[in-house]
């Protein structure tokens, strides 16, 4: 009795903090967004508390012709989001998957320095490596300087502020991010199993197909959730390296609320990306527990 | 009153299919204040939910447990006066040998100086002497098993839990430690409750055995009790070596019986209230036979050697099961294949009252 | 699965992506030694100015026009520095302390809710940087709470406190509950074993928490980018200005100094990792 009072007493004390703490500034703040979303912009920035039903259709291209006519450019550009966000999980996917398997058959020492230099760059700035990348990718940038000097091309390539230098961008950043998972999931893989199926008459690429790429798949899937999401919602990456062109739906929300001041309407796409974070990671979730299944 | 009385324990466990068992099915006990007595019986008996029950770590679902007189329900752990010795030792290896050794009089406040008199005591009683200062990570198995002992006993508790603490040790350095922790309670001359699931260190070591079986306490009593007159099956073959016979009892007279097995192997026991036509299960350990001229006619099937004695597994020559036999290896010590005689004490067959 | 040739080419693949990683970063590390105030794509002569001037030890380069903005903008730096270690302090302190205490609560203790805490934590990680930085910002002006170094603090606390409550978590996971009891039972009360007992055993876990939520702090750009306000502002969110505006040639010592920086950190997690399996 008495010890059951005292296990409450502590265990209170131990979970108050975070309860507090994420409920009033995690979830509260999620909440106004979703109170936000369906209200009407006041005139000089700011909110109007009256409903206003508009501000999800003008995501879809419809207008209530007193703000703006029809637009169906945020539909395209959160499809552009959705697209880049896809690419950069392949781009990942297909760079860091062979070189998971090569450091995953060095010495162990080896092993060791490489995983540690993956993860070096990870704690140098994302904006200070961003900003590299810019000085690369200029007109009168490295890259150009390199091929022009050496014959390669005669005009500067124009690769910055276009989709592919966003891209560009966002795979970089996020290679770390997709490394973790895939090499812990190929180096878990039980060589016994390659052996196996070669024993059995397998050419590599059968047994790559057949055995290796579904055995890690789990670690593919984690590390793609793990790349998509911080992916589809960036507008840093954007912002530097992509210019109009590569506008995605994170600078959207960033210039309803800084410079356009319509603060319901940034609320309804933060919305929309909330809806896509949960939709991929309840995917991910149902993935799993059914691959969970098929393992017992 | 003895220092502890368990009234009906009952502990239930829910298992994941949704079902329920008793790993406690009404438990009663008493321990003396110096005995040291063993809980003893296979896994998922209920020993250690016992023993942890004991210790505050298992909350029962009914029936009480009382420390000279006082109900512990009341008590969470950390209160009883009583102590445990892990099966891992669960050292603190942040903490020296001594600070864990302590550790017990540091939580209640006790001065640096009376704590490292008793710590150098507690030390010299489990034979530690001078190794205060080295860390858990730089000691033997052995040497770890008796910090946790040292750490155990420094509080002065009433009662000790022993819970499986020599099953991680080699066989020499466990005979040698059940005689140094035999030696140690009784210079302590408080109560040990001992677990294990090994026979033999029960035998070695105990006041008295309790064996158990599904949550339940099959027999108590001391060990050579227990030895010679199991009162089940269950006991009898689990503890050491056992040959059972099914017997029908043909004739009685001058306070013996005659039974005879299925086969027709015929055994004399003692009569005690059995009439003829009655049914019996008698009890011979392997060291109640010996071989001679006269006696129960058999062949050799094998012969295992184990060093300074044979053990010898012989077939009967009316039929039945296979009869184990103890003997002493010498040169003229019989092979296999060859016809034996088997002989007994008639005071040696115990009749089990239960099946 | 050794064929010769596969092997060769997959180093070969391997080292050109360790060379794509690490490009940007020697490219600036190269160009903060470049003397050309003007326009640092071209080189003039190799220099330690850069490095003086942010050390405030006086350059050569910046003549007498350019010295006021110069040194105005080191000093914006330097502010800007000073904010961001301040917050990523008071944060690691704040999210290292609510984070251990949630992952012990959900480790040893057990209750209804558990489930739910577990996947609650995990949220704050999950949501995009964006909808956290944009939540928190109409969060503050509704309630009519002032953008300042607190909100930044707020916001960083928010999402830190996970990072370090999987990483404890992760630590408790592997401790021998064995011990907390051995602790109870030799007399100690709850609170008692926890300092003595179970804080020491989870050192390594809570300092590598701790590690991280100051890293992760030092770096983060969009919430602090939201919820800074126009008096206080981090070095990332500076050099993200810099860059939207207009780049001054020290950006490149001063991000040459944080590479090195990280690479020391970096380091000492991992001599920690090192000595932490023993």
């Amino acid at each position: 009795m008495m010890a059951i009072r005292r296990q409450t007493l502590v265990l209170a004390t131990l979970l108050t903090p975070v309860t507090l703490f994420l409920g009033v500034f995690f979830l509260l703040p999620l909440l106004i967004i979703a109170l936000f979303s369906v209200l009407t912009p006041g005139l000089y920035g700011g909110v109007e508390w009256a409903f206003y039903h508009w501000n999800y259709g003008r995501i879809f291209g419809w207008a209530d012709d007193i703000i703006e006519v029809y637009e169906p450019i945020y539909l395209q550009i959160l499809m552009r989001s959705l697209g880049f966000a896809a690419l950069t999980v392949l781009l990942c996917l297909i760079l860091c998957y062979p070189v998971a398997f090569w450091v995953s058959r060095l010495p162990h020492r080896w092993r060791m320095f490489f995983l540690f230099l993956i993860t070096l760059p990870f704690f140098s700035s994302l904006i200070v490596r961003l900003y590299a990348w810019l000085l690369i990718l200029k007109p009168s940038g490295i890259l150009n300087t390199v091929l022009i000097g050496v014959g390669a091309i005669s005009e500067p390539l124009e690769i910055l502020y276009t989709p592919a230098a966003v891209v560009l961008g966002m795979v970089y950043v996020m290679v770390p991010f997709m490394f973790l998972p895939l090499y812990s999931a190929v180096d878990n893989l039980d060589r016994a199993l390659i052996e196996a199926s070669m024993d059995l008459g397998a050419t590599r690429l059968q047994t790559f197909l057949k055995v290796v790429l579904p055995q890690t798949l789990p670690g593919i899937l984690g590390g793609a959730v793990i790349v998509f999401i911080p992916s589809v919602g960036n507008f840093i990456v954007p912002d530097v390296l992509g210019g109009a062109k590569g506008l995605m739906i994170g600078n959207l929300v960033e210039q309803q609320f800084l410079s356009a001041r319509n603060w319901p309407f940034g609320s309804a796409l933060s919305m929309i990306v909330m809806a896509v974070v949960l939709a991929v990671l309840l995917g991910s979730m149902a993935a799993a527990k059914r691959k969970g299944g098929q393992n017992a | 009153m003895a220092l502890l009385e368990i009234r009906n324990a009952r502990r239930d466990f829910v298992t994941p299919e949704g079902g329920k068992f008793a790993a406690l099915d009404g438990i009663d006990l008493d321990i003396g204040a110096h005995e040291f007595v063993t809980l003893l019986g296979p896994s998922g008996c209920g020993k250690t939910t016992l023993l942890r029950s004991i210790s505050g770590f298992e909350t029962l679902d009914g029936g009480a447990i009382l420390l000279d007189g006082t109900d512990l329900a009341a008590l969470p752990p950390f209160r009883r006066p009583v102590n445990t010795v892990f099966q891992s030792y669960a050292l603190f290896s942040h903490m020296t040998v001594a600070r864990n050794v302590g550790y017990a009089l540091e939580v209640r406040g006790e001065d640096r100086a009376s704590r490292e008199r008793a710590v150098a005591e507690a030390l010299e009683k489990v034979g530690l002497t001078g190794m205060g200062a080295r860390k858990p990570s730089q000691l033997s198995g052995g040497q770890r098993q008796r910090v946790a002992l040292a750490r155990a006993i420094i509080g002065k508790p009433r009662l000790l839990l022993l819970d499986e603490p020599l099953s991680a040790l080699d066989r020499n350095l466990r005979q040698q430690m059940q005689i140094e922790l035999k030696t140690l309670q009784n210079t302590l001359g408080i109560a040990f409750i001992f677990v294990t699931h090994d026979q033999e260190e029960a035998l070695t070591m105990s006041d008295r055995i309790v064996v158990m079986r599904a949550g339940q306490i099959e027999q108590i009593g001391t060990p050579r009790a227990i030895y010679r007159h199991p009162k089940n099956r269950f006991v009898a073959e689990f503890i050491g070596e056992t040959n059972l016979f099914a017997l029908t009892i043909d004739r009685i007279e001058a306070g013996q019986a005659m039974a005879r097995t299925a086969e027709g192997l015929e055994l004399l026991l003692p009569a005690g209230a059995a009439k003829v036509g009655d049914k019996a299960v008698a009890v011979l350990r392997p060291a109640d036979f010996t071989l001679s001229d006269q006696g129960i006619a058999a062949t050799v099937t094998k012969a295992v050697y184990l060093g300074s004695d044979l053990h010898l597994f012989v077939q009967p020559a009316v039929g039945g099961a296979e009869i184990r036999v103890t003997a002493r290896d010498s040169a003229s010590a019989p092979k296999e294949g060859t016809k034996v005689h088997l002989a007994y004490d008639p005071a040696a067959p115990h009749v089990l009252e239960a099946a | 699965m050794r064929n010769p040739l596969g092997w060769a080419t997959l180093t070969l693949f391997s080292l050109l992506f360790f060379l794509f990683i690490y490009a940007p970063l020697l490219v600036i590390i190269g160009y903060s030694f470049n003397s050309n105030p003007v326009n640092m794509m071209i080189w003039e002569h190799f220099t330690f100015d850069w490095y003086r001037g942010l050390l405030g030890l006086g350059s050569r380069v910046a003549d007498a026009n350019n010295r006021a903005a110069y040194i105005e903008s080191t000093d914006q730096m330097l502010r800007a520095l000073r904010t961001s270690l301040m917050v990523a302090a008071i944060t690691t302190t704040i999210s290292t302390v609510i984070g251990t205490a949630t992952a012990i609560a959900l480790a040893r203790y057990r209750f209804a809710a558990k489930g739910f805490y577990n996947g609650f934590l995990m949220l704050p990680m999950m949501m995009p940087d964006i909808v956290l930085g944009i939540g928190l910002l109409i969060f503050f002006v509704t309630i009519g709470m002032n953008l300042s170094m607190l909100t930044i603090i707020i916001g960083h606390c928010t999402f830190l406190t996970s990072y370090v409550f999987i990483i404890v978590q992760a630590r408790i996971a592997g401790l021998d509950p064995a011990l907390e009891e051995a602790s109870a039972d030799l007399g100690a009360s709850e609170w008692v074993t926890l300092r003595k007992v179970l804080l020491p055993q989870l050192a390594p876990g809570i300092v590598g928490g701790a590690l991280l939520a100051f890293v992760i702090s030092m770096d983060d750009l969009v919430i602090t980018y939201f919820v800074a306000g126009t008096d206080n502002t981090t070095l990332p969110v500076f050099i993200f200005g810099m860059v939207r505006r207009g780049v001054k040639p020290e950006i490149n010592a001063i991000a040459t100094m944080m590479i090195a920086a990280s690479i020391v950190i970096a380091a000492l997690g991992l001599w920690l990792r090192a000595r932490k399996t023993e």
